[in-house]
Parts: structure tokens; C-alpha cells; sequence
């Protein structure tokens, strides 16, 4: 991704996220948290300081519109920080050095098990620090798995759309 | 020690790593904790604006249902006033008697409009935003009600936007009575079910039916005695079992609301100028 559209992107995803997907709610759970696509999708050589620059970034903006201050930056950058071990964990022996992790470059079960466990951790972090206590266990374990399956279902609708272009 | 920098160099991603999430847990301790920090809110100017402007759009798909719930309560209202007037006249002999009783209800409370544009019900800890702020003559704890009952108070302002504490957050406590029996306790939302909250420590040797209407107390100084709040709708024994605690389902559909009315007494500094004075 070049700088110019990636700054687009940026826009387009907390625009999207914060008008539209936090309206979105099944029985007040599975809201699907969709910017974390652009953490997911920065090409692979991007340095780690950068990209957790960028993750706290559009958390802290898509955190400014939901009045959350601090939630999602903080969630966004555990996922920065953790996506290079799991990409070099997903990673296949013939790939080139530079690519941009999507299905085209992975296989779809490799990006799907990076989306997934990618996914797991942002989404834990953040509803962890939303509950803030352990407490009400089962509904905070209720809202982690739905919130999952919701995000990394969007992910992968987009995706497949976006490789058949 | 010059091993010590040599590993700091080597893991310095890790440094700010650290760092970044220090200053996370910073914003998110000093907004729960400290009123001013209004700016990483959505009552700061930009984020307002785009706010307003999605609400603005938005607000036109409800207009028809908005329109005939207002003429429904309109209607209901002028009936209501009716009686009222009816039941006045029956017992002044005086007309300007009752027609004095009835300006002084008022004169007591300044109620400014306010439309809501940015609302969230399904997170533990829900906030609201308005679209008038401290240049309109909103302060913080205010009281902001809707036509059919009441809403929240104003936790903090932004110039032309404000942040509203709603019954719908753990950390409001709005003093409530029940209506036909004037026993009071205090309104408490613990998640879940946006449409219902709980009335705490209402007392074991109080009267009260299912279907009772719960309104505001007017203890505090925030909300005027009898505005509604909602309807009793179950009742359990509260933890330490020393009082009841009931369950409120609420006037106030908070998934629609578009227009509220942020009220706030005249005498109120007066009122707690003095109850500061008490040492508890």
C-alpha cells in the first residue's frame, strides 16, 4: 500500500466504523470492529514502531467518536504489537519478503488463522477493558466470541470481495 | 549498566510499546476519573460536527413516527391540562389564586432544547452527546429529560457540545420516589436490558404495587420533584436483604431519542451552597 492510499484507507475505515458498524448490535453483542482490517492489511516490511504508531492512531480516533478515550488505542496497539509473530507464524517457506497479507498471498486458511487469532486478541483486550472486572464471566465471554465471529466475518467477506477484483 | 543500554536499544520497539499503552491507560483512567478532559471525547469540535452532521441525516428517516408521537402526546397533554384547570378552578374561590400557583410551578426552572447526536445504549458504559454546550448556559450536572421521562445529567461541556451521563451507566444515581406512596430510593442501570433499571434501597416496610409509577424524588437538586421515570415491574429481595430492590421498566426509549430538554433550577446554588455547608 503507498502512503496516499493507506491515509485513505485510514479515513474511509473510521469513518465506516464509527457512523455505521457501532450501530450495529444482535441482541446488544456482536458488534463488528472492522478498522483493525487496516492493522491486518499493512504490507509485511512496515517496521513495528511504525505500525504501532499507526494502530494507536486509529484507535485513539475511532475511540475520540465512540467517547471511549484510551479503549480501542490501547486494544489497536497490542494487535500492532503482536502482528509480526503472527504473521512469521503463518507464514509459508516459498513467499516473497515483501507482501501484503491477504488471501492472494497467503492461502485461505493461513490468512484466516492470522485474521482469527489477530482478531482474538484485539477483541479481548477490548472488551476486557470495557467490562473491567471478571465479574459477569459468562456474559464477558459471550461478548468476546461474538464480537470475534462478527468482526472476522466482515473481514472475510471483504476480502473475498476484494480479491476477485 | 552498559549492557542494560544495549538491551534497551536492542528492544526499544518494546519500550514504546509500553509507552503507548501507558498513555492508553492514562486516557481511559483520567476520563472516568477527572471531569475536564473533554477533548478526547466526541464533544470536541470536529468529532461534534460530524456527529451532528450523520444525526442530521439520519434524524429525516424518523421524522413521520417522530410527528405522530408528538401529536399523541400533545393531545394527551392538552386533555390532562383540562382537567388540571377543571380541578383548580373547583377549589380556588380566586381565579388569580390559581392562575398565580400555577406561574410560580415554573418559575422556578430554566429549560433549554437540545437535540442528542451521538448515543450509545449497548456498552456497559454508555454516554450521549448533545448539541448545545457551555456557550448555551449548559453546566455540568444538569438535568436533561425527554417528553416522556427522564434521561441523564450533563457530566461535562464542550463549547457548543456536551456529554450526558445517562440512567443508562453504572455511575448515575438519580434519587427517585414511588409516585402513590411517596417511599423513596435511588435509580440504579446495571447493564443488559437498556429498557429496565433498578430502584435500590427501597425500604422493607414500604406499600407498592406492581404497575406503581416511579418519578423523581426532588431531593437533589438536579432533577424537580415528579418527573417520570417508569412503571414497577418486579420486585426482589436486594443482596444484604435489609431492603427491596426493584425493577423499573423505563419510559424513556433511549434506542430513539432525537430531542431532549436539559433543565435546571434557579435557586440551585443557593440550595447547594448550603447543603455544602453541612459537615457530614
Amino acid at each position: 500500500m503507498q502512503k496516499f492510499q493507506r491515509i485513505r484507507w485510514f479515513v474511509f475505515l473510521v469513518l465506516v466504523q464509527v457512523l455505521v458498524l457501532n450501530y450495529v448490535h444482535i441482541n446488544h453483542y456482536a458488534t463488528p470492529l472492522f478498522y483493525i482490517y487496516f492493522i491486518l492489511k499493512v504490507d509485511s516490511d512496515i517496521g513495528r514502531k511504525n505500525l504501532m504508531l499507526w494502530a494507536f492512531a486509529l484507535g485513539l480516533c475511532v475511540d475520540v467518536f465512540s467517547n471511549t478515550p484510551g479503549m480501542n488505542a490501547a486494544a489497536s496497539v497490542l494487535l500492532a504489537f503482536c502482528r509480526p509473530l503472527l504473521l512469521r507464524s503463518q507464514i509459508l517457506r516459498g513467499s516473497p519478503d515483501v507482501f501484503e497479507p491477504g488471501i492472494r498471498a497467503m492461502g485461505f486458511s493461513h490468512f484466516l488463522r492470522y485474521a482469527f487469532i489477530g482478531t482474538l486478541v484485539h477483541v479481548g483486550m477490548l472488551d476486557v477493558l470495557d467490562a473491567f472486572s471478571f465479574v459477569h464471566m459468562r456474559a464477558l465471554l459471550f461478548a468476546v466470541v461474538s464480537d470475534v465471529l462478527m468482526t472476522l466475518f466482515c473481514i472475510v467477506c471483504v476480502e473475498l470481495v476484494r480479491r476477485r477484483k | 549498566m552498559r549492557n542494560l543500554l544495549d538491551f534497551l536499544l536492542k528492544y526499544n520497539y518494546f519500550l514504546l510499546f509500553v509507552l503507548l499503552e501507558v498513555i492508553c491507560f492514562i486516557l481511559l483512567f483520567r476520563f472516568n476519573s477527572y471531569q475536564g478532559s473533554v477533548f478526547f471525547t466526541s464533544a470536541n469540535a470536529v468529532a461534534g460536527k460530524v456527529c451532528e452532521l450523520s444525526s442530521g441525516i439520519a434524524r429525516y428517516w424518523g421524522l413521520e413516527e417522530v410527528n405522530r408521537r408528538l401529536t399523541a402526546r400533545n393531545v394527551e397533554l392538552e386533555l390532562e391540562v383540562e382537567a388540571l384547570r377543571r380541578a383548580v378552578d373547583g377549589y380556588a374561590q380566586d381565579s388569580t389564586v390559581a392562575r398565580h400557583l400555577l406561574d410560580r410551578a415554573y418559575d422556578n426552572y430554566h429549560v433549554y432544547p437540545a437535540r442528542v447526536v451521538n448515543n450509545s445504549i449497548a456498552r456497559l458504559n454508555n454516554y450521549m452527546t448533545l448539541d448545545k454546550g457551555s456557550d448555551d448556559g449548559i453546566r455540568p450536572e444538569m438535568g436533561v429529560v425527554c417528553g416522556n421521562g427522564v434521561v441523564g445529567i450533563i457530566y461535562m461541556t464542550g463549547p457548543h457540545h456536551s456529554i450526558v451521563l445517562p440512567v443508562l451507566n453504572p455511575k448515575s444515581s438519580i434519587s427517585c420516589k414511588i409516585r402513590r406512596t411517596e417511599y423513596f430510593g435511588f435509580l440504579k442501570w446495571e447493564g443488559g436490558n437498556p429498557q429496565y433499571a433498578y430502584v435500590k434501597d427501597m425500604p422493607r416496610h414500604s406499600e407498592f404495587m406492581l404497575g406503581d409509577t416511579i418519578v423523581t424524588s426532588g431531593h437533589s437538586a438536579v432533577f424537580p420533584e415528579g418527573i417520570p421515570v417508569g412503571t414497577v415491574d418486579d420486585m426482589v429481595d436486594s443482596h444484604d436483604g435489609l431492603s427491596y430492590l426493584l425493577r423499573v421498566k423505563l419510559f424513556t426509549d433511549f434506542a430513539r431519542l432525537t430531542d431532549v430538554m436539559v433543565i435546571t433550577s434557579v435557586r440551585k446554588e443557593e440550595r447547594t451552597s448550603l447543603e455544602d455547608r453541612v459537615e457530614f
